[in-house]
């Protein structure tokens, strides 16, 4: 019977990672017809409110595009121009064909002759994926075998790639963000914030300028958070090191260091004060192996834990006797040798960078550089402080925020080193006012940012990093990316794969270099709420290898470009048709950080209209299928997928392990853990409960969106100004690849600096059209692209009701020139062009904005499609489609940053 | 009393949630904004200001679309909203002419997103507007559910959507004539102005941009 009258029904947008966004869609008489926001939730920064995306939500489930029921490939050939030839089965005979292939790999041997896992997954969208898979995770991990995470759909490229992994590792930082209700001075390098920053960000900042913080934004072009800004800064692109290594100079050589920096927090809370042998390791104490610090008081070195040190000497050069250890546990003794503080090296490393330097590379005046120097430095208040909850800690009110293409790719390493050491320079690092880190990703819990503190070396945190000594380090890549092999920095977590150099397989399947294992195709590849034909650099080359996969199993919303080369798709129920319980509140991505925590429920608000399944119950069907169902609800007993263990010493809503159970089951099981364990046994809701309500939230204090406290409660340092650490793992790992004949992950492991120089960032991608046999000098400008909070994530490319708001941006749907330079192009607002790049070429309609660089083009967002309905119809280039996959673009990390040399002409009439 | 809006422009990013929050609000048809932000870009390379402007009807005082009228479809409530009674309406234009806001839209037909609507369009839309002129109404449907002790602008669920949706509390509605109201207070502290003030107007629609 359809159900009458008019009701809300509280539910999640997690479109992007700055949600969950709470919301009501008001459904009449059966029909969801609109969205609201959840104004119930005052716990909500930004008052219960979603962002435009979320309002599109009523004609994703409706979208008469949808894939309706599962369909099975007809046509052997793959490739673009080959039909697929669906023809539609039922769920019955779909999951019956996947088991069936999945079974084959359980029978013959989970990994292949070159030793990759036959079984591949990939769940693109940065984070997103988790919020909608369901129990589908409880059934990977029943697999209980490998399965690689490493086939990318643009991790790297299109993810703050270096800031997640540097920023986890100095102060588990997966994503950084400023204390914007306290911050009154922000100096963005390309951080986008007023488009990527969720709705809690553009909240926030708004506030902000409401009372008065000042913002400046260093961007090529000027995008939505460069217009909010005080004040925009042109700056040449992968030139932001060079402006951040000016101001560092600033503040130690231009400005009394004494004075403008906290020179308690550097000498007690980094390693500042640690002295550095002549080897450029720390020289330790020879009995116990600790670095040694110089005891002004004393007149001599001692260990850097001694309690009673009074003054650490900062400065200077000092005669002293120890050991440093090298890579490999290399020892090396010093009956007396000269050692000096890091902070000393530090200053002498910036010293050649000054403004006047800066502003020749980046075209950013010395005046400029100088005068944000001074604001950042007035600002952060070195000496205040402030009251939290009771709490008394310092107040520096200063951030340095990094955007993507600025944080990862080369250059990544050097800006995010810059900017985390800008912060410690005046003891703004994760004190109110300053730069925090809001998620944690490769430590555990991933849930406790401060519980995963843990003592590691050198009074430093500990880090899982991935074995580079002799003995442990692996040889013999298991995961397509390599991560354990060529990425120390990224662990080995469930996250690790998907976090490393995901290009690699693209660029070596068919084509390994020397001494390489080639990575196969999968044999059977599972891949949903991804596009990498669209979203990975190279589609030509992406497609070329996808041809390849044997066998490929779709969780398909629409046909895209990527599921047009698989074999099997399944309509998964997408946002507003199926359920799952997700963390909200405490500290999470981007700036999502609240003063409560708590659970909130996606779930169905309407019929489907389409013959879609819940992932969960495609979970629980395979495990079924394949034998594995025990295993599976044992697996979602403990947790996965379900972010909550349904049985602990305190309550046990456990799930009989013997018998399948529905998506509702499973997930009322998940509403009473998670009621149980946050209310500490006190209240148990369920699923019933959630469907009227929505969220449960219970207090978080404020006091945990800083780790300082936590650092000081457990003695630790940030591992800062030096990189001890990473010289000597990047030197373990240069040998061991050296000790296979490896060789061409040299200029990679160049990344690996105690202080990192600043290098022609820049030059590196003039150099591609050399290697791609072109003329540098013909490629003469920059082609970037910027968020579009319209179209970021989520499928929206295929809602019309999307390009229709969408319009009204700037950019959609266009190329954007600077006005002066496309006249000197002959090129007129709205003319047809080209740009075009070593690789290839892509047309477009011009958009000539006086808010861009002469030297700059923007393309926003990720389009030119060809399979997908409506957005194949947007006549929008894609940046993707002319950056090569070329192993010189690739960091340390497995990161690219997302800009390509170009040129642009208007089309001749006939042009294909 | 008289209904109107401060907007604080120095907030507004132009995500346009307002514009799709509004779009869903009323049931539009593709193509038909009541309201939308334009996004504004001045000044030569590099002295360059962008900026974003909430716009749709400002509901005139002294609105120049409602005398234009030959049928008196066009109308001003007592409270300063200005609406269309879309079965006096002929369709005529007149009204769009006279508007120098833009603020007037012409539904000729029904159109949808897609080749048939659906189930949310058909259940959503109005026919009552087809060949008619639409326009931003202040989401009087709302404003004039409020009951005794709710206030409008204060409540969001009867306040105009596009104030209460939007993510950079960039917009405030209220009552222009209450001194003690929120968009009384912004007024006195921040002296907004109004668009194409030099027409005499009296638009309801205030912007702070300093």
């Amino acid at each position: 019977m359809t159900p009458t009258g008019t009701r809300k029904v509280p539910t999640y947008c997690y479109q992007c990672v700055a949600g969950p966004d709470l919301l009501n869609v008001v459904v009449e008489d059966g029909v969801a017809v609109k969205v609201e926001p959840n104004f119930g939730v005052t716990e909500h920064p930004a008052g219960g409110r979603p962002c435009v995306r979320a309002y599109g939500l009523v004609q994703k489930l409706y979208n008469p595009n949808r894939v309706k029921s599962p369909m099975k490939r007809t046509n052997p050939q793959k490739g673009r121009e080959h039909d697929p030839g669906w023809v539609a089965i039922t769920w019955d005979e779909a999951l019956d064909l996947l088991a069936d292939k999945l079974r084959t790999i359980r029978d013959a041997g989970f990994v292949d002759e070159n030793g990759y896992p036959k079984l591949a997954v990939t769940f693109g969208a940065g984070g997103t994926a988790p919020a909608y898979l369901g129990g589908f995770p409880a059934f990977l991990s029943a697999w209980g075998a490998p399965l690689d995470q490493g086939i990318g759909s643009g991790q790297g490229m299109k993810c703050v790639h270096s800031e997640h992994l540097y920023g986890e590792f100095w102060h588990r930082a997966f994503t950084v963000a400023p204390d914007m209700p306290t911050t009154t001075y922000v100096l963005s390098f390309g951080n986008n914030g007023d488009v990527s920053g969720g709705v809690i960000g553009v909240w926030r900042h708004a506030e902000a300028r409401g009372r008065g913080a000042r913002w400046i934004q260093f961007e090529p072009h000027m995008s939505v958070t460069a217009a909010t800004a005080a004040r925009w800064v042109p700056i040449r692109p992968k030139t932001d090191a060079a402006v951040l290594y000016a101001i560092l100079n600033g503040v130690l050589h231009e400005h009394a260091w004494r004075r403008v920096c906290d020179v308690a927090y550097l000498s007690r809370m980094t390693n500042a004060p640690y002295l550095v042998g002549p080897n450029g390791y720390y020289l330790r104490d020879a009995a116990t192996r600790k670095p040694l610090v110089w005891d002004e008081k004393r007149a001599a070195a001692v260990a850097f834990d001694t309690p009673d040190v009074e003054a650490y000497a900062l400065e200077g050069e000092f005669t002293v006797a120890g050991i440093e250890i090298g890579p490999d546990e290399q020892m090396i003794e010093h009956a007396s040798t000269t050692a000096r503080p890091s902070f000393q090296l530090l200053r002498d490393h910036v010293k050649p960078y000054t403004p006047e330097w800066a502003a020749k590379v980046s075209d950013v005046p010395a005046a400029t550089i100088r005068e944000v120097t001074r604001e950042y430095l007035e600002h952060a208040r070195v000496g205040a402080t402030v009251e939290v909850e009771g709490v008394t800690l310092p107040l520096r009110p200063v951030a340095i925020l990094l955007g993507k293409s600025v944080n990862n790719g080369w250059g990544g390493y050097e800006c995010c080193w810059a900017r985390t050491l800008l912060a410690a320079l005046v003891g703004a690092l994760e004190v109110p006012g300053g730069i925090l880190g809001t998620t944690i990703r490769l430590n555990r819990p991933s849930s406790n940012r401060l519980e995963s503190v843990r003592p590691g070396p050198d009074g430093f945190m500990a880090q899982p990093l991935n074995p580079t000594s002799k003995k442990d380090w692996q040889a013999r890549p298991t995961s397509r990316s390599a991560h354990k092999t060529l990425v120390p920095l990224v662990s080995d977590g469930s996250w690790s794969g998907a976090l490393s150099p995901a290009q690699l397989p693209w660029l070596f399947m068919g084509d390994p270099p020397p001494k390489w294992p080639e990575p196969t195709p999968p044999e059977v590849w599972i891949v949903g709420r991804s596009n990498p034909a669209i979203s990975c650099w190279d589609s030509d080359l992406v497609m070329s290898k996808l041809k390849r996969f044997p066998f490929v199993a779709a969780f398909a919303y629409t046909q895209d470009e990527t599921n047009w080369f698989s074999d099997l798709l399944l309509p998964d129920a997408t946002d507003l048709e199926s359920y799952q319980l997700f963390r909200v509140g405490a500290t999470k991505y981007v700036e999502s950080y609240w003063e409560h925590q708590g659970v909130a429920l996606r779930q169905p608000v309407a019929d489907s209209p389409f013959d879609t399944k819940d992932l969960t119950d495609v979970g629980t069907e395979l495990s079924r299928r394949l034998g594995l169902l025990e295993r599976y609800n044992e697996a979602l007993n403990r947790g996965v997928a379900l972010g909550v263990p349904l049985k602990t010493a305190q309550y046990d809503v456990s799930l009989d392990a013997s018998t399948p159970h529905t998506s509702a089951e499973i997930w009322d099981r998940a509403c009473r853990a998670a009621t149980l364990a946050l209310s500490k046994g006190r209240e148990e809701r369920d699923l019933a409960w959630f469907s009227e309500h929505g969220v449960y939230l219970v207090p978080f204090s404020r006091l945990n969106w800083y780790l300082h406290p936590e650092m000081l409660r457990k003695g630790l340092r940030y591992e800062l100004p030096y990189q001890e650490r990473l010289k000597r793992i990047g030197a373990e790992l240069r040998a061991r690849l050296h000790e296979q004949d490896i060789h061409w992950w040299d200029t990679q492991l160049d990344e690996y600096q105690a202080l990192p120089p600043w290098k022609d960032f820049p030059e590196i991608w003039v150099d591609i059209a050399r290697r791609h046999g072109k003329k540098p000098e013909d490629y003469p400008l920059w082609l970037l692209t910027s968020r579009s909070m319209q179209y970021s994530w989520g499928s929206q490319v295929s809602l019309p009701l999307m390009a229709d708001v969408a319009r009204h941006v700037r950019g959609h749907f266009g190329i954007m020139l600077n006005a002066k330079m496309a006249a000197l192009h002959g090129i007129d607002e709205g003319d047809e062009i080209w740009v075009e790049s070593p690789i290839g070429r892509q047309k477009g309609t011009a958009m000539l904005r006086a808010g861009v660089r002469p030297d700059v083009v923007v393309a926003i967002g990720q389009f030119a499609h060809w399979a997908t309905p409506v957005a194949e119809d947007i006549q929008m280039p894609n940046l993707n489609a002319l950056e090569p996959i070329d192993l010189s673009l690739i960091d340390a990390t497995g990161s690219g940053s997302d800009l390509v040399r170009v040129k642009v002409y208007r089309t001749r009439h006939g042009d294909r | 009393m008289r209904w109107g809006m401060v907007v604080d422009v120095r907030k507004c990013v132009g995500c346009q949630t307002c514009t799709i929050a509004c779009h869903e609000e009323n049931a539009l048809p593709p193509g038909i904004f009541w309201r939308h932000v334009v996004d504004v870009e001045v000044g030569e390379y590099p002295d360059v200001r962008r900026a974003f402007l909430p716009m749709g009807c400002q509901h005139c005082a002294e609105p120049p679309c409602v005398p234009v009228c030959p049928t008196g479809a066009s109308q001003q409530r007592a409270d300063g909203i200005v609406f269309v009674q879309y079965d006096m309406c002929i369709g005529c234009g007149y009204c769009a002419v006279a508007c120098p806001y833009r603020a007037r839209h012409m539904i000729h037909d029904q159109e949808w997103y897609f080749m048939a609507p659906t189930p949310s369009e058909k259940k959503a839309h109005d026919p009552e507007r087809h060949g008619v002129m639409s326009k931003c109404t202040f989401c009087k449907h709302r404003v004039d559910k409020a009951p005794a002790g709710a206030t409008p602008g204060v409540d969001p669920e009867y306040t105009p959507v596009c104030v209460s949706s939007c993510i950079a509390n960039a917009m405030h509605f209220g009552d222009l004539d209450d001194p003690t109201s929120n968009v009384s207070r912004l007024r006195e502290e921040h002296q907004p102005g109004v668009l194409l003030e030099e027409l005499g107007l009296k638009p309801s629609l205030f912007y702070i941009t300093e």
